[in-house]
């Protein structure tokens, strides 16, 4: 009987519907109702909230790529005002600071460091600066118009992926998963020459269908331009090889049907053989994706979109891995997907609206301290904060932040710490990947260890001057942007204490540990 | 492209977290107490790869007097009846310890393909991505306690930690990369932090993260103490990498040019009890005036690797390390219009020594003119199964977990290549 009684139990916790809030409210309350449902139905350790110091370095790191500095950490810590943490995400969501964490943001995700370029890097500044629609900013991607002199920077990431790589052939399998994995969040790359194996849902049309919108593309001087498409492209699977055709087609969509055009009617500008300039054709297969991918009724793309934002924010997607949406790789919490998605495509894809809602939520503010004595929640429920990697410039701009050395460094140091904690080309920093490379590069490279020595204006110069008591409070504001515990306080003092002659060099020690240690190298 | 499963998006987090306990770990053994079994005895891997393919002529298979056989003359070996081409002298005078497969048959004619399959061992599609053999061994044997990583890779060139080499084994079995064997960068400590302030501000980094990680989920926590902790026993192991410490006359065996000083720091790796080493040499793919590459290229090779061979013999070594030189194909028979070979997968040797192997002995033969292999063609698989019987892994017995799907650690299709095996 005791197995009989637990399945009672079991049916009984499971099946109490969650206590949906009312579609008046605002998101981030409806957010949190189906998180804590489902946490409390699983009988999950919830952490406590973030306190303050935990909250302002977490909500900076993500909306404005550093931590904050010294003053306001102070300032917020001290302040007594109910509204404060609506305030801070406010401010943040409307400096400018949040438009150039955004441009690192998106571009570390849909350029997976395959490389840079000042144009691209203008482009999703500006975009976020004016906090243009999602859906727009995906369709000035897809398009590729490099004259369309307002967005010439978001061709590249078109362009640069039609590159050749050394002698070997431009890589359009590439371009075309892609697509698919940052779009639409499935990656069909198994499926170039089969029916997937082992996902029922990703077919070889589905791959073929997407190639078929960019075999005719390639670069001329650098410049994305287009081919003729005049008929279906052909292909057939390794194992039935059946042969097949497909019109330019997203998953789940309907095929374009390709135009006729009488013979020497198909460009709107015909290619020019003296100058070598590559024509335009006027039924353009990247005009026909730009329109039909970006868009509210794909739920592909919102739900991707959607997705790819809370990773961004709560540290792990709702559907995970990023790039793998499929009926048999369910959402931890569909239902909040499918809200996610509609109320994004309703608000017309502004994304500053959605990270406002995500700041918002108890979900995000909870503490990443995890409940002592309990089994650690599933990551999936969301009931403890989640830790989230720092991108090389995040981590960059927190240690000048922390140090107090000279923004105007940042571009000399930046190439070096892309390469100490930057993955390779084409690798997804999706995750926390501490490797014996960036180890290495903060235990003994110049870069790191310059900013801990002593110079007029900086950190450690300002701390040096002051008593052990006041230079470790400082010290723990400034870097790790809390106070220090009495046990710390009391090793800190220590370790002063022994060094009255060289005063600034234990100064500066004590501050890289802090630099070094998990709790600054993390956004936990 | 390759077909990339799902299996593959394991990740990066997980495999270095694993280090602390296996738990973790997916890619684990079918038993636990297999593992532990070999893991007691030390067995270890030396693999040198010759890039772009050695040709067999030249080397463990001469033609002489025959259209194809080119102008260098066959020797005798150490060994009565075995012969190999007069470019490995000192290879020749250990014969005895050394056996070839003259019979090896692949299938790949490309780099690109064949450098893959021949290191991943081409076990039938799977629809997995298999691990190359240095990421299989480092799991199947695991890091003998030697405190440096189980897969060093020695290399021309860039270093890097080389984690596609696991396949779905998952990044923790990638090659720790020494570019041009040069240890990691940033490995030394600047002189101006003296140790006694580095031993000052790590213990307080240290006391941070106890702190930190006692309050937190494990994953991050303990990839980050991983990496910190690789750092510091490499750190102890930086007299490793000058080999001008060691004598001058294991210095003059092995040669000044890179295969030579990478085979010594192959040897000083294996030593220290690094489980599997691979040493990289490139620039075989002699499609042009073939012979006066080839002239120049196989002394090259033989000097370091007959030194290492008595080296490992004279320690005492060549009973726990198994010795391999490979590549991804031979070269063809008939000579180009360039006095060069081409890429010849269909009848190539592969040289073994070491560990589980009987040494002077040749298995297979190819016909009179090297075009075709005469005897059984021996692929990849089989060679797989012949380095893992010799290192006391039965095929049969031993199989990958990758999430629940097992997966064979060889083809299951072939077997090992008796007459090699001790």
């Amino acid at each position: 009987m005791p197995r009989l009684l637990a399945l009672v139990v079991v049916a009984g916790t499971v099946g109490v519907n969650p206590p949906l809030a009312k579609s008046a409210e605002p998101l981030h309350v409806r957010i949190d109702a189906i998180i804590d449902a489902k946490a409390k139905a699983e009988n999950a350790a919830v952490a406590a909230p973030a306190d303050d110091a935990e909250f302002l370095r977490r909500a900076y790191l993500d909306f404005a790529g550093t931590i904050p500095p010294v003053s306001v950490t102070r300032a917020f810590l001290s302040d007594t005002s109910a509204s404060k943490r609506e305030k801070l995400i406010e401010s943040l969501l409307n400096s400018p600071t949040y438009a150039t964490h955004m441009a690192d943001l998106f571009n570390v995700a849909l350029m997976e460091r395959l490389g840079d370029s000042p144009e691209w890097s203008k482009y999703l500044r500006e975009s976020f600066a004016k906090n243009k629609p999602y859906d727009q900013m995906v369709r000035e991607m897809l398009r590729a118009n490099s004259k369309d002199t307002n967005n010439v920077g978001a061709s590249f990431w078109i362009s640069k992926r039609l590159e050749n790589y050394g002698q070997n052939p431009v890589d359009y399998s590439a371009l075309t998963r892609d697509v698919g994995r940052l779009f639409l969040g499935k990656n069909f790359q198994c499926c170039e020459c089969h029916d997937h194996l082992f996902i029922d849902d990703y077919k070889q049309q589905h791959f073929q269908g997407l190639h078929t919108f960019f075999k005719n593309t390639f670069l001329s001087k650098g410049v994305v331009a287009e081919k003729l498409t005049t008929e279906k492209h052909p292909f057939a699977s390794v194992f039935t090889k059946i042969q097949m055709t497909t019109g330019p087609s997203l998953p789940g969509m309907m095929m374009i049907d390709i135009p006729m055009f009488a013979k020497g009617m198909e460009f709107v500008t015909p290619p020019d053989r003296k100058t070598n300039e590559p024509g335009v054709p006027k039924f353009s297969t990247l005009q026909a994706i730009s329109e039909q991918l970006p868009t509210a009724k794909n739920t592909d793309f919102t739900r991707n979109a959607v997705n790819r934002i809370w990773f961004a924010v709560m540290g792990r997607g709702l559907v995970h891995p990023l790039d793998l949406h499929h009926s048999r790789n369910p959402a931890s919490h569909p239902e909040l997907l499918t809200l996610l998605a509609d109320e994004f495509a309703s608000h017309k894809f502004d994304i500053k609206w959605l990270l406002g809602e995500l700041a918002l939520t108890k979900t995000y503010q909870r503490s990443s301290v995890v409940v002592a004595g309990k089994d650690t929640p599933d990551a999936r429920l969301f009931a403890v904060a989640l830790e989230k990697r720092l991108s090389a410039d995040q981590l960059l701009n927190a240690m000048l932040t922390a140090t107090e050395n000279d923004a105007k460094v940042a571009d000399t140091l930046r190439p070096k710490f892309v390469k100490a904690f930057a993955n390779q080309a084409r690798e997804p920093e999706d995750e926390i990947a501490p490797s014996l490379k960036g180890a290495l590069f903060v235990l003994h490279d110049a870069a790191v260890l310059e900013l801990v020595n002593s110079k007029p204006g900086n950190l450690v110069e300002r701390v040096a001057k002051l008593d052990d008591a006041a230079a470790t409070d400082e010290l723990y504001l400034a870097v790790l942007s809390r106070k220090p515990t009495e046990t710390e306080r009391a090793a800190v003092a220590k370790l002063l204490a022994k060094h009255t002659d060289k005063r600034a060099e234990a100064v500066g020690r004590v501050a890289w540990a802090l630099l070094a240690s998990m709790e600054f190298g993390v956004n936990h | 492209m390759l077909c990339t499963p799902i299996e593959h998006s394991l990740s990066r987090r997980r495999f270095l977290g694993a280090a602390g306990g296996s738990a973790l770990s997916l890619g684990g053994l079918v038993t636990p107490a297999i593992a532990e079994k070999l893991r007691k005895e030390r067995r270890q891997v030396l693999f040198v790869w010759l890039d772009g393919g050695m040709s067999q002529l030249e080397s463990w298979d001469p033609k002489p007097n025959t259209p194809f056989g080119g102008p260098f003359r066959p020797i005798q070996t150490t060994v009565p009846g075995i012969q190999i081409s007069e470019l490995l002298p000192q290879s020749a005078k250990l014969m005895k310890h050394l056996a070839i497969v003259r019979s090896v048959s692949t299938q790949d004619n490309s780099h690109s393909a064949g450098v893959d399959r021949i290191n991943r061992g081409d076990p039938k599609n799977r629809g997995v991505v298999y691990p190359y053999f240095g990421s299989a061994v480092s799991k199947l044997v695991g890091s003998n306690d030697s405190g440096l990583p189980s897969y060093i890779w020695v290399k021309p060139m860039n270093g890097g930690f080389i984690y596609k080499d696991a396949g779905f084994l998952g990044p923790k079995y990638g090659a720790l990369a020494l570019g041009d064997g040069k240890p990691p960068e940033n490995l030394l400590r600047p002189k101006e932090i003296t140790t006694e302030d580095d031993d000052e501000r790590n213990e307080l980094r240290k006391l941070l993260d106890t702190k930190y990680a006692e309050q937190r989920r494990k994953e991050f926590t303990e990839a980050n103490t991983h990496a910190f902790e690789m750092a510091a026993q490499l750190q102890k192991k930086i007299e490793l990498f000058d080999l001008s410490k060691l004598p001058q006359k294991d210095q003059d065996r092995y040669g000044s040019h890179d295969l030579g000083r990478h085979m010594l720091l192959a040897r000083r790796l294996l030593e220290e009890g690094v489980t599997f080493v691979k040493v990289t040499s490139y620039g075989w793919d002699t499609h042009g005036d073939h012979f006066n590459g080839a002239a120049s290229l196989h002394p090259k090779f033989d000097r370091p690797f007959a030194a290492i061979i008595e080296d490992l013999r004279d320690r005492g070594m060549l009973d726990n390390v198994l010795v391999i030189a490979c590549a991804e194909f031979g070269r063809t028979p008939r000579i180009n219009g360039h006095i060069g070979r081409d890429h010849w997968p269909e009848a190539w040797s592969v040289c073994m020594a070491g560990r589980g192997i009987k040494g002077g002995v040749v298995a297979g033969k190819t016909n009179d003119k090297g075009t075709e292999v005469a005897t059984d063609p021996v692929d990849i698989g089989g060679l797989f199964h012949t380095w893992y019987k010799a290192l006391g892994i039965d095929p049969k017995e031993t199989e990958f977990r990758n999430g629940g799907q097992p997966l064979p650690i060889a083809h299951e299709e072939m077997k090992p290549v008796k007459e090699v095996l001790a």
